[in-house]
């Protein structure tokens, strides 16, 4: 699309080319119109010389007369202009006419006439001032000086119908110069009122649609600027609101850094000292796993011990039980003899009584092996019970042991945890004192920003009144593009 | 548990009343009308055996069985160098066959001796006659029961070996075959 510039100057310059032509081709048909009145001019100062020549000669030819006719001097002045200026409009004929060969042979075959004319009137008036007025008449009516006369005419006249016809000639030219002039100012006068007509109305009607469109598109845009402007103040506002609550948190947050390099110092000091006590307690919890596993070897000779007497006592069992067997042994032996010793009739009773004491003493043993088992069952129960709660004290002791040996290994574990807690404290508490240092300067930034976006606010007002106005300006534009349309 | 001090305290007891034992002449011993009693269970039934109905008691003999046509016996065992046939006495007392092993054996008879086998033995009693009661013979259930004992708590009937003993008789007698057939 061409823009506005290119269109206009299109516009000028076939306007420009056109009174360009135009005028050239004015110019043109005025140089030959110039050219050809020159000419006539030229004519017209060839035919008065020519009109001089005789006039002169006949004004010579008069003062001839009249001095020969009176004899007075006074009459010869005519002669004497004639005689003296002849030669002067020859000269200037010839020069005129230079160009023209005919005239130029004209006046060759005219100047010996005229200096023939002029030697026949200087010799009448010779004659006559010597007195001899007869010779005079007579050489007079001899009609030499007619002849001369004539034949001059007669060539004066040719000059001057050769001039007549250059006249007409050139007068029908500079008419018809005249005429192209005219019809070329005219008709060219016309196309390029048309031309210029037509190309302002295309460019009126091109550059109305196109600024009508740029202007409508400006009214919108300047509409829409003018809601983004106000959209802007309004965020601009808010922008800086909520910059003036963002410095006051970093305000707060420089605090809590400082508090937060504080507490993270504290925690490394804390930290330190925890460690210190983690070793110590691990160093504690080593003696402890040292006693454990002492204790834990007492626990497993106590267990061998035990199960040592539980064996002992099954050996007692086993010897109770032959004594026990002794003693049903006995007893059965003593009831025997008791038996032999009543169908022994009185000889057996003593025997008897011995018998039954021994059946008693058998019965006793009995009744105490008896109760040596219950005894020994109760001892056994006792070590079982015993054995089983040593299991179970060692089986404890060695969780114990184990727990001891994982307490050791949490505690290694925390001292190495805490060192590394220690460290990363500091390293906190080291990046928390950068950090702080970068929201101060960060805090500087936000204000540095909050002032930006005041006077981001204040200039987003501005674009708003400006928009306003860019907005008149394109509904004024508007009307002045669309007021002709419209009227 | 019992106390070691208790312990102590019975050997003494028992020191003492084996010393008093010794100490007592025998002349008092037979003023006193007493009688010798064996305690004993059969199929879990408290049961007493006269001392003077038996010639001895015996415990865990091997009894081979033999076939015979009485139920009750249980076969010969050897004792005392001869051999004894068993019967068993929860059988002969109208039981069945016990389910524990009748490891005991009193001996009894004269001219035959035979063992009565039961499965437990709990002990020599010595009580007064005056303890011992008649029962009912009209009671045919209790034929070869014809005294209780009764001291104290205690409780038993008293198995009458000559009865036990007739009855074994006259089982083999009837199970013999006849010479004159």
């Amino acid at each position: 699309m061409w823009t506005f510039g290119r269109k206009i100057a299109a516009g000028f310059t076939l306007a420009f080319l056109l009174l360009l032509g135009i005028g050239g081709v004015a110019y043109r048909s005025i140089t030959s119109l110039t050219n050809t009145s020159q000419l006539v001019t030229h004519t017209y100062k060839v035919l008065e010389d020519v009109a001089e020549v005789l006039s002169l000669l006949k004004d010579a030819e008069t003062g001839q007369r009249g001095y020969v006719i009176s004899g007075d001097d006074t009459f010869l002045e005519p002669y004497q202009t004639g005689v003296a200026s002849v030669p002067a409009v020859i000269k200037d004929l010839r020069q005129l006419t230079s160009d023209n060969p005919r005239q130029q042979k004209r006046i060759d075959d005219g100047e010996p006439l005229i200096a023939a004319k002029l030697a026949e009137l200087k010799l009448t008036i010779d004659m006559r001032r010597k007195g001899n007025l007869e010779e005079t008449v007579k050489f007079v009516r001899a009609g030499e000086g007619k002849k001369i006369m004539d034949d001059l005419r007669r060539i004066l006249d040719q000059m001057n119908r050769e001039e007549r016809d250059l006249l007409k000639q050139r007068a029908d030219e500079a008419a018809a110069a005249a005429s192209g002039t005219k019809s070329t100012i005219v008709f060219g006068t016309m196309f390029s009122l048309l031309f210029v007509t037509a190309a302002g109305l295309i460019i009126t009607r091109s550059l109305s649609g196109q600024i009508g469109a740029a202007v409508q598109h400006v009214q919108s845009s300047s509409t829409e600027l003018q809601s983004a402007a106000s959209q802007q103040a309004s965020g601009a506002k808010e922008s800086s609101t909520a910059m003036t609550e963002i410095t006051t948190t970093i305000s707060e947050l420089m605090a809590t850094s400082r508090q937060i390099a504080e507490s993270a110092e504290r925690v490394a000091h804390v930290a330190e000292e925890t460690s210190s006590a983690a070793r110590a307690g691990d160093d504690t919890v080593q003696k402890t796993h040292e006693s454990v596993s002492g204790i834990q070897r007492q626990v497993d000779l106590i267990v061998t011990h035990m199960l040592d007497l539980g064996k002992k006592s099954q050996q007692i069992g086993g010897i109770l039980e032959i004594i026990n067997e002794l003693a049903e042994q006995t007893n059965i032996l003593a009831i025997n003899a008791t038996i032999e010793a009543s169908g022994a009739g009185d000889a057996g009773k003593r025997f008897g009584v011995v018998a039954d004491e021994i059946r008693k003493l058998a019965d006793r043993v009995g009744g105490s092996t008896k109760e040596i088992r219950l005894l020994i069952d109760e001892i056994r129960a006792a070590v079982n019970t015993t054995v089983m709660a040593t299991e179970g004290g060692s089986k404890a002791v060695d969780l114990g042991a184990r727990q001891f040996a994982e307490v050791s290994a949490a505690l290694k574990q925390i001292t190495e945890l805490l060192g590394t807690t220690t460290e990363a404290a500091r390293e906190i508490e080291l990046s928390t004192k950068q950090q702080a240092t970068a929201v101060a300067q960060v805090n500087a930034a936000v204000s540095e920003i909050a002032k930006a976006s005041k006077e981001t606010e204040v200039s987003a007002n501005q674009t708003l009144q400006t928009a306003g106005k860019l907005a008149g300006l394109s509904r004024e534009l508007t009307r002045l593009i669309q007021a002709p349309a419209n009227a | 548990m019992t106390e070691p001090l208790a312990i102590a305290s019975k050997a003494v007891e028992l020191r003492n009343a084996f010393d008093r034992a010794r100490a007592i002449p025998s002349s008092a011993r037979a003023v006193e009308q007493i009688e010798g009693l064996l305690s004993i269970r059969v199929s879990g039934d408290p049961y007493a055996i006269r001392v003077s109905d038996i010639s001895g008691l015996a415990t865990n003999r091997k009894v081979v069985a033999f076939p015979s046509s009485i139920p009750e016996l249980l076969g010969v065992a050897g004792v005392r160098g001869g051999l004894v046939s068993v019967y068993s006495l929860a059988e002969l007392l109208g039981y069945g066959r016990e389910a524990d092993q009748a490891r005991w054996l009193v001996l009894c008879g004269v001219e035959e001796s035979v063992g009565l086998a039961f499965s437990a033995f709990e002990g020599f009693l010595t009580v007064p006659l005056t303890q011992l009661y008649a029962t009912d013979q009209r009671d045919a259930a209790c034929a070869r029961v014809k005294h209780v004992l009764r001291a104290g708590e205690l409780a038993c009937a008293v198995v009458s070996i000559p009865d036990i003993l007739e009855s074994i008789k006259r089982r083999c007698d009837s199970s013999r075959p006849s010479k004159e057939r």
